[in-house]
């Protein structure tokens, strides 16, 4: 399911950009990502460059918590494959997360061609699809909704009692409310407690879907690109 | 920018600016041959791939330099 696309057109040639791109991290823009390593580079039968990298990115979780889960456990994983076609002038890069996979799959596609009317301008087409594991996002989040609303009224909700209409009631016998005034009380009462102790798969499938828009922040990257090319106007030949 | 395996960064930091040289006067005008940075990224990747075991990192199916087809071992 495609969420997010964008186009971006660059005031410098296509050879400035790629080479910015190419040297892409670290920048003020992605200060999430923490390391980068190529993993294998080689040139094709066609002359076009493939690289493939490994980024590692963190979650930016306040310090307490990342003690207590240990380092290692909040750094995300992000492979990356691009082509340089250097005859053709078009690069494209496309990453995909290879942790948090059974939550989610953060899927970009990069492509920077010149501009077709102006050569010293280059276009980037970019776009993002995320998918919450088994399900389309907003299916989801209708499905987060729907349990968090009708979650097993007869489960002890914790509370000795439920107010309905001033009058003190066990909220076990609400558990099929014989009306929608009970019913909405104890709907009330339920979605208290489940912001006091939320459960912890919705949690953490929360967190992947908190971890996914911090991704997408990171899908301003033409942004990042700008910065490194007037970062470098001088190393750029 | 530091590697991925804190023992790898400065092998990494090396080899990025001999790549990065090459791209630009080489390869982006049309000179994709010869590649100088072959001994740098050998034993980079050396460096590299064996961090990748030690952190246990899920990569897959990729072909390193030097090993041909050869799947690392931890793979998921």
């Amino acid at each position: 399911m495609k969420i997010w696309s964008s186009e971006h057109v660059f005031g410098h040639p296509w050879d400035t950009v790629i080479k910015a791109a190419m040297r892409k991290y670290p920048n003020p823009m992605n200060p999430g990502v923490v390391g980068v390593d190529v993993l294998e580079r080689s040139v094709d039968g066609r002359g076009r460059l493939h690289s493939h990298r490994l980024l590692s990115t963190e979650w930016g979780l306040p310090s307490l918590v990342k003690a207590i889960l240990g380092t290692s456990r909040t750094l995300t994983y992000i492979k990356e494959h691009s082509v340089v076609d250097p005859v053709e002038k078009k690069m494209e890069l496309c990453s995909t997360n290879i942790t948090l996979t059974n939550l989610v799959s953060v899927n970009e596609r990069l492509v920077y061609t010149p501009h077709p009317e102006n050569p010293e301008m280059t276009v980037l087409q970019q776009e993002a699809v995320i998918t919450v594991k088994g399900l389309s996002l907003g299916s989801y989040l209708e499905s987060l909704m729907a349990n968090t609303i009708s979650s097993n009224a007869k489960k002890d909700l914790g509370v000795s009692f439920v107010e309905v209409r001033g009058k003190r009631m066990d909220p076990r016998r609400l558990s099929s409310p014989g009306s929608w005034v009970e019913g909405s009380a104890l709907v009330r009462q339920r979605l208290l407690m489940e912001s006091r102790l939320p459960s912890s798969p919705a949690e953490l499938m929360e967190r992947a879907w908190m971890c996914g828009r911090k991704l997408l922040y990171k899908f301003k990257g033409w942004a990042a690109i700008e910065w490194i090319i007037e970062h470098s106007e001088s190393a750029v030949s | 920018m530091n590697s991925v395996g804190e023992a790898c960064t400065d092998m990494k930091r090396e080899y990025d600016q001999c790549f990065n040289r090459w791209f630009a006067e080489k390869f982006l005008k049309g000179d994709g041959s010869g590649d100088p940075c072959t001994d740098l990224f050998k034993r980079y990747q050396q460096c590299v791939q064996k961090a990748i075991k030690e952190k246990e990192i899920p990569i897959e199916g990729l072909e390193f330099m030097g090993r041909g087809k050869e799947k690392p071992e931890s793979s998921s």
